[in-house]
């Protein structure tokens, strides 16, 4: 059984595509720009941030501004996610098209499905690269209390998968159009109808159920747009970590955890409706991906399965 | 190696493929020949499993296309009529890139990237970014990139295009060199005397119908053995045309007007002279008559205007 595994995961890593891709990636100077651009934000944001806190301080544990830190760092981090990865999966698809490799890449052995998904690790495996270079400076809030670290990885779990699903969403774009130019604005367009879209969408819901006689349907719907968000899922996850502090003065962070407590987001499930779309949604788009790279290939397999059924 | 049967392929209302037969036979360089949108490029991208055809049926060394898709693909080296090659790779990590996503074995790899580079004339660029090579360099590299597996059979969409004529003279001499490796090989192009110096075979398509096909002795001697020629008037061209029609020797009018017919005459010199003594007792004011550029070209332009007349088409073989 472990030779079988140690086989398939050795072929994975063998895929010549994704060799290729890394190698690529990581031999580019913009990646090393970019990384060391992203940990400059990133750490210029947080000692800031600590900075401004410890000032006229006579406490070094403060365990509810290190809370505070920490939701602001991995807001931070979720809207560089939300920025980053549309850049960066938008054009892997349709970049091929464009580059004229395509019809050569098509032509050898490697299957459709093998090409979407390397092309989908390779998209992700650079931003997972920037949120795990990130640890470091988040283990500086461990040090005045208020955070342990099974708290900081199931919020980057939440990461992890919301930054897979824009992957897919920007994989999927650049698979159906033909120009990077418009699959990037597609892939934007979307992550900004989910994110910015989703929100005004629920609160539209909850102004209409405070107008209206059957405010459960309202409430309902509303609770659909939200639990689809990831900045309401990230705020429930917090807010049931216990991060949900009095320092939250600021009205739109108040405004996001009063709506989580009042749609009951932190209930299961809210959190079962939330990985099912990300992660089957994300399955189902790269297996659409693959039927569209080569149209034939679903055909052909039913027509096979259907003539081996008759046999 | 190589056999179409009926193949069609229609994008939504235009026949791009309409019917085509075709069979390469195992070991030769067979040119495909036509202009531009005559369906070339489509049969070659369904003999390459890119696109799956309307109907009909495509087979490489005996696997279907649709069906057998998965190993066509490893029977076939594809090159198409433009590619692209990605930035920051050598030349050796390119080759061995595909190398290895044809199953090519660590050690196969090295020795075939040094065999295929020297073939290609690009030993010495074995470490230079593939993005920096010229166009004429990256055409070669693409044909060795096309070998890395060593395929049987070698599907070339127009190889030499857009290629200046040192690349062209390079890149013919490669192709010629695959002959001797008994790789059997497709190559389209729309530059007919360049196919006749390299292929065994020549087939015209014409709106995405086999027009002809045969070999190229076949064609030579038939383009040799009709020669073109012009004769030259004072006047009464159209006259002399309706005449020269209907004479021994001459197959066909190919234009007229009132100063000039070119004509298709497949006698001999003595009955050339013979004809020019007739016209001028007959008393037509001769000025010349000479052999102008016979070539496949010309053979080519008549075939493809006999289809698009809808007369029978030439049967050369």
């Amino acid at each position: 059984m472990w030779s079988v595994w140690w086989k398939r995961t050795g072929n994975f890593f063998g895929n010549p595509l994704l060799r290729k891709e890394l190698r690529q990636r990581m031999r580019s100077i913009r990646t090393v720009l970019a990384v060391s651009l992203y940990l400059i934000v990133i750490g210029v944001v947080a000692f800031s941030f600590m900075y401004v806190n410890v000032q006229g301080q006579t406490l070094l544990l403060q365990p509810t501004r290190t809370a505070e830190l920490f939701t602001f760092l991995s807001y931070l981090q979720l809207a560089l996610i939300s920025f980053v990865t549309p850049g960066i999966a938008s054009g892997v698809i349709s970049g091929e098209r464009e580059r004229q490799t395509l019809p050569v890449l098509l032509t050898t052995p490697l299957s459709p499905w093998s090409v979407i998904f390397t092309k989908w690790i390779t998209s992700i495996s650079f931003l997972v690269l920037l949120i795990l270079m990130t640890f470091p400076l988040y283990s500086i809030v461990f040090l005045f209390g208020g955070v342990v670290p099974s708290q900081v990885l199931a919020v980057f779990g939440l990461q992890f998968m919301t930054l897979g699903a824009i992957a897919s969403i920007s994989i999927f774009w650049s698979t159906i159009v033909q120009r990077t130019g418009w699959s990037t604005v597609l892939s934007y367009a979307t992550v900004a109808a989910v994110f910015i879209g989703g929100s005004v969408v629920g609160y539209l819901f909850d102004t209409f159920a405070t107008h209206s006689p059957d405010q459960t349907i309202w409430v309902d719907f509303g609770t659909a747009a939200y639990t689809i968000n990831p900045i309401y899922m990230q705020a429930s996850l917090e807010t049931s970590l216990g991060f949900i502090t009095p320092a939250f003065h600021n009205s739109v962070v108040a405004s996001v955890f009063t709506t989580v407590q009042q749609h009951n987001l932190m209930s299961a499930p809210s959190w079962l409706i939330y990985t099912t779309i990300y992660i089957l949604g994300s399955f189902l788009l790269l297996v659409i991906c693959a039927w569209r790279l080569r149209p034939g290939t679903f055909t052909i397999t039913h027509k096979r399965l259907l003539r081996w059924l008759l046999r | 190696m190589i056999v179409t049967e009926n193949l069609c392929k229609k994008f939504n209302r235009v026949e791009a493929v309409k019917d085509l037969n075709l069979n390469v036979r195992s070991g030769t360089v067979f040119g495909f020949v036509g202009e531009n949108g005559a369906g070339k490029t489509t049969t070659l991208s369904i003999l390459a499993t890119l696109m799956l055809p309307t109907s009909g049926r495509a087979y490489v060394a005996g696997a279907e296309v649709t069906t057998d898709a998965a190993l066509v693909r490893k029977l076939i080296g594809y090159m198409p009529d433009q590619f692209g090659v990605y930035d920051d790779l050598t030349v050796k990590e390119y080759l061995a890139f595909y190398g290895t996503a044809y199953g090519v074995s660590h050690g196969d790899i090295e020795k075939r990237t040094k065999e295929l580079l020297a073939m290609v004339n690009l030993s010495d660029k074995v470490d230079f970014y593939v993005n920096t090579l010229s166009k004429g360099m990256q055409q070669r590299l693409g044909l060795a990139r096309s070998l890395m597996h060593d395929p049987p059979v070698l599907i070339l969409d127009e190889p030499a295009s857009g290629l200046d004529p040192r690349s062209r003279i390079e890149m013919r001499e490669i192709i010629k060199g695959l002959r001797e490796r008994q790789k059997t090989v497709l190559i389209s192009s729309h530059i007919l005397p360049e196919l006749a110096e390299m292929c065994d075979e020549i087939g015209v398509v014409q709106r995405g119908t086999l027009v002809a096909c045969a070999g190229v002795e076949v064609v030579n001697a038939r383009v040799h053995g009709q020669r073109q020629l012009q004769v030259e008037v004072l006047s009464g061209g159209a006259k002399l045309a309706d005449e020269l029609a209907f004479r021994h020797h001459i197959s066909d009018v190919i234009s007229f007007d009132e100063e000039h017919v070119d004509i298709l005459f497949s006698g001999s010199e003595e009955d050339q002279v013979e004809l020019i003594h007739e016209l001028a007792v007959t008393g037509y004011s001769l000025k010349s008559v000479h052999e102008v550029g016979a070539s496949l070209e010309e053979l080519f332009l008549r075939l493809t205007r006999e289809s698009d007349e809808g007369q029978p088409v030439s049967k050369l073989a």
